[in-house]
């Protein structure tokens, strides 16, 4: 037997894919979460009130969907309603989120596959010439992850952990003035993030030319917090897609468990969820799949373009790559239309008491539906549940990842197109480990 | 060009993002190796290597190792390569067996160490920039060794918030508790903050936005060679002079985990005899 090994580079954290063969045949693939840290356990005990502080740092880059879930999950626990203004600007926070993951997914991790480099921040001039759209991705790229980040530090007071979203609301609403210079530098963000993203579509279509396919898996079932029309990613319900498409099942948070299976294994300190026995597959593609329209001009002209090319629901795999392109510009716009209402004219937070019992909170990740679960006793964590998007994706993952495999791999020999293409499937799930084994 | 690289440890990446947001650095510097953002698989010898995250693992302490060999100088960045961070709540003894019992069941991933350590359990380290993040402006300060920049000694002096002499809290309000009235010192509506003796450089973000400080850029220069103790007694003495707050109160708020995470680990080796982090080495 000839064991395969494929470190991981441009993703969240620390894992590896494995492919064991033998003459020619693919025995197994598996893809192999590398750390832990083991928040489920190290949260046990704390003053519930403080895990919207602790659970940010379960990942530097979800932690907006951390920070909002746990506030959701006490407020659910506590039997309280934040008031509309605080429920906007935590909707902002979750587009500053979006905006930041899909522009860091999009340009820093996956351009270099269409482009043949390692990074973007290792492209010489001479490899693409001097055109002005290929010079300087790197710096565009930054500064539209970065519209991204600003604005998470303007509704949520710092960008990497943020704070400001307490139980019961907010902190404070948005000056009108910031407001209205956040909205003048997003719209400024808007044209070069769709001139980025041009060039992502085109380089991608020569990518699928060069390859002959576009990630030919099979069909699969979508989960996803956000359907139908004008998505709020701040989440309510889940929704799951049976793979022709349809709605199949629709449910609130509390019930993940009635429908969704968890499997640990032996091989990676992330584990598995499947949906009744079938793969499931959340992030962009699960929601640009399950969404009629997304509301906004810009973005809907993308999703227009992007059904006419590929169809509902679209399945290859690059796909979910593309799919991310339409939601940076869906969430650019959404947030400037936030950023021209009142933001500060009203009360940002209710008082609470606290309660012992449990709390389910949900939100509309970017990498799909994330749920904290506590149960609280004596206003300490007894258990916290952390129900994690990658998770969902493992064994999408890894079926991708055994497709590319026999693709690849013959009696003859391994061709070489199987270490990129390892590196693009796991990427177009654009996975966070840290956030997987928490 | 000055060449580096970040080698990631058992963290969060939010250290790496936050590096990602200071991005001057891109016309000075050369960034050989990032697994976060570069297809580089062995840290070449480098002017200047970052490392972020806690050895948690026995791969991170080879990884640590190995990196250190070839590289001019070694930085560590954020609280979880300095002093353990939020990974120091599962050293608590009876988290450690849970994590312990993980350990049995999966043959094939990286050993967890019984523990996790900051980097300097096992390098030598010769710049500290401490931080839950560290801003992108600190991380821009110590790449580019800016003389001029002059860090705030507490997060109090760049906060902005007023201290009141006539608004004395009888109780704690804990950290979250709604409204927030502006432009006053949080400690005098009654929350926890903690940035009097809090290291300042950060422009006081959190405090500014209405949350108490939490400590993550740990103890000012004033009490950073010093036991973590003489941290927590000094804030327990500006909580004395400013409120009616009972100490016992303040005492049982200080050693919760929220606080916990930054306030008892700067400045003790738990388990080793080093000497203290010298003052000048940390930004
Ligand atoms: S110090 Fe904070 S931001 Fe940096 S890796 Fe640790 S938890 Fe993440
Ligand atoms: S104690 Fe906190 S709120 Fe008060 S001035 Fe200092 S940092 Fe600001």
């Amino acid at each position: 037997m000839t064991t395969l090994t494929f470190p991981l580079s441009r993703i969240e954290g620390h894992a590896r894919v494995i492919i064991e063969i033998q003459q020619g045949e693919v025995l197994s693939a598996h893809f192999q979460a590398t750390e832990l840290r083991g928040f489920e356990y190290l949260v046990q005990g704390a003053p519930a009130e403080q895990m919207p502080v602790i659970t940010p740092r379960i990942c530097g880059v979800c932690s907006t969907a951390h920070h909002v879930a746990a506030v959701k999950a006490l407020e659910d626990a506590y039997e309280v309603t934040p008031p509309p203004l605080a429920l906007k600007i935590r909707e902002l926070l979750m587009l500053g989120q979006l905006i930041q993951n899909q522009a860091t997914s999009l340009f820093i991790f996956t351009m270099p596959d269409r482009l043949g480099v390692s990074s973007i921040f290792q492209i010489e001039d001479h490899e693409l010439g001097s055109d002005e759209t290929q010079t300087r991705i790197a710096t565009r790229a930054l500064q539209v992850r970065k519209a991204g980040t600003d604005l998470i530090a303007l509704a949520g007071g710092q960008f990497i952990h943020p704070i400001k979203a307490v139980i019961g609301g907010v902190t404070s609403g948005i000056e009108t003035e910031a407001a209205e210079k956040m909205r003048n530098y997003l719209e400024a963000i808007i044209p070069m993030a769709q001139e980025l993203f041009d060039y992502y579509w085109e380089t991608s279509l020569e990518l699928g030319e060069r390859l002959g396919t576009w990630g030919d898996d099979q069909p699969a079932c979508y989960i996803s917090a956000i359907a139908g029309s004008c998505p709020n990613f701040y989440g309510n319900v889940l929704h799951v897609t049976s793979t022709d498409g349809n709605v199949c099942t629709t449910f609130p948070a509390k019930d993940f468990r009635k429908h969704l299976t968890y499997q640990s294994t032996d091989y990676s300190y992330a584990g598995q969820t499947s949906y009744e026995g079938e793969v499931i597959r959340a992030n962009s593609l699960a929601r640009i799949n399950m969404l009629y329209n997304l509301g906004t001009p810009q973005a809907d002209k993308y999703m227009d373009r992007f059904r006419e090319a590929f169809g509902q629901p679209a399945h290859a795999l690059l796909l979910f790559d593309m799919a991310r392109g339409i939601e940076l510009v869906y969430a650019l716009e959404r947030a400037t239309e936030i950023l021209s209402e009142p933001l500060n004219n009203d009360e940002v937070a209710v008082p609470y008491t606290l309660k012992d019992g449990e709390g389910y909170g949900l939100v509309e990740a970017p990498r799909g539906p994330l749920i904290h679960h506590y149960s609280i006793k004596k206003g300490l964590i007894d258990q916290a549940e952390f129900i994690i998007p990658t998770v969902h994706n493992n064994l999408a993952i890894e079926r991708a990842l055994r497709v590319a495999a026999e693709r690849y791999i013959t009696e003859e020999w391994v061709d070489m197109e199987l270490e990129y293409a390892v590196g693009r499937v796991v990427r177009a799930f654009d996975p966070c480990i840290a956030c997987a084994t928490h | 060009m000055k060449t580096f690289a970040v080698l990631q440890l058992s963290g969060c990446a939010g250290c790496e993002v936050s590096l990602l947001n200071a991005d001057a650095w891109i016309d000075e510097y050369k960034l050989l190796y990032m697994p976060l953002v570069i297809s580089a698989y062995n840290v070449p010898d480098v002017d200047i290597l970052l490392v972020s995250g806690g050895v948690r693992t026995d791969e991170d302490l080879y990884n640590l190792r190995r990196a250190v060999k070839n590289t001019k100088q070694v930085i560590a960045v954020g609280t979880c390569a300095i002093s353990g961070g939020i990974a120091n709540l599962g050293n608590r003894d009876e988290v450690r067996k849970l994590f312990l019992a993980h350990q049995v069941e999966r043959p094939h991933v990286p050993r967890l160490l019984p523990r996790s350590h900051p980097i300097d359990t096992f390098v030598e380290v010769d710049r500290y920039l401490p931080g839950c993040p560290p801003t992108p402006d600190l991380f821009m300060a110590i790449l580019f060794d800016k003389p001029d920049f002059k860090p705030a000694r507490t997060v109090c002096q760049e906060c902005g918030r007023k201290k009141l002499k006539d608004m004395r809290p009888k109780h704690l309000l804990g950290f979250q508790s709604g409204e927030v009235l502006p432009d006053i010192c949080l400690i005098n509506q009654g929350y926890l903050c903690i940035g009097s003796s809090t290291r300042g450089g950060c422009g006081a973000p959190c405090t500014r936005a209405g949350h108490p400080c939490v400590g993550c850029r740990g103890p000012s220069n004033a009490f950073i060679e010093k036991e973590s103790s003489a941290w927590f007694d000094s804030i327990q003495r500006v909580f004395a002079s400013m409120t009616d707050i009972p100490p016992e109160e303040i005492e049982a708020a200080l050693r919760s985990p929220q606080l916990a995470l930054f306030l008892f680990q700067f400045s003790d080796y738990a388990g080793t005899d080093r000497p203290p982090r010298q003052k000048e080495k940390v930004l």
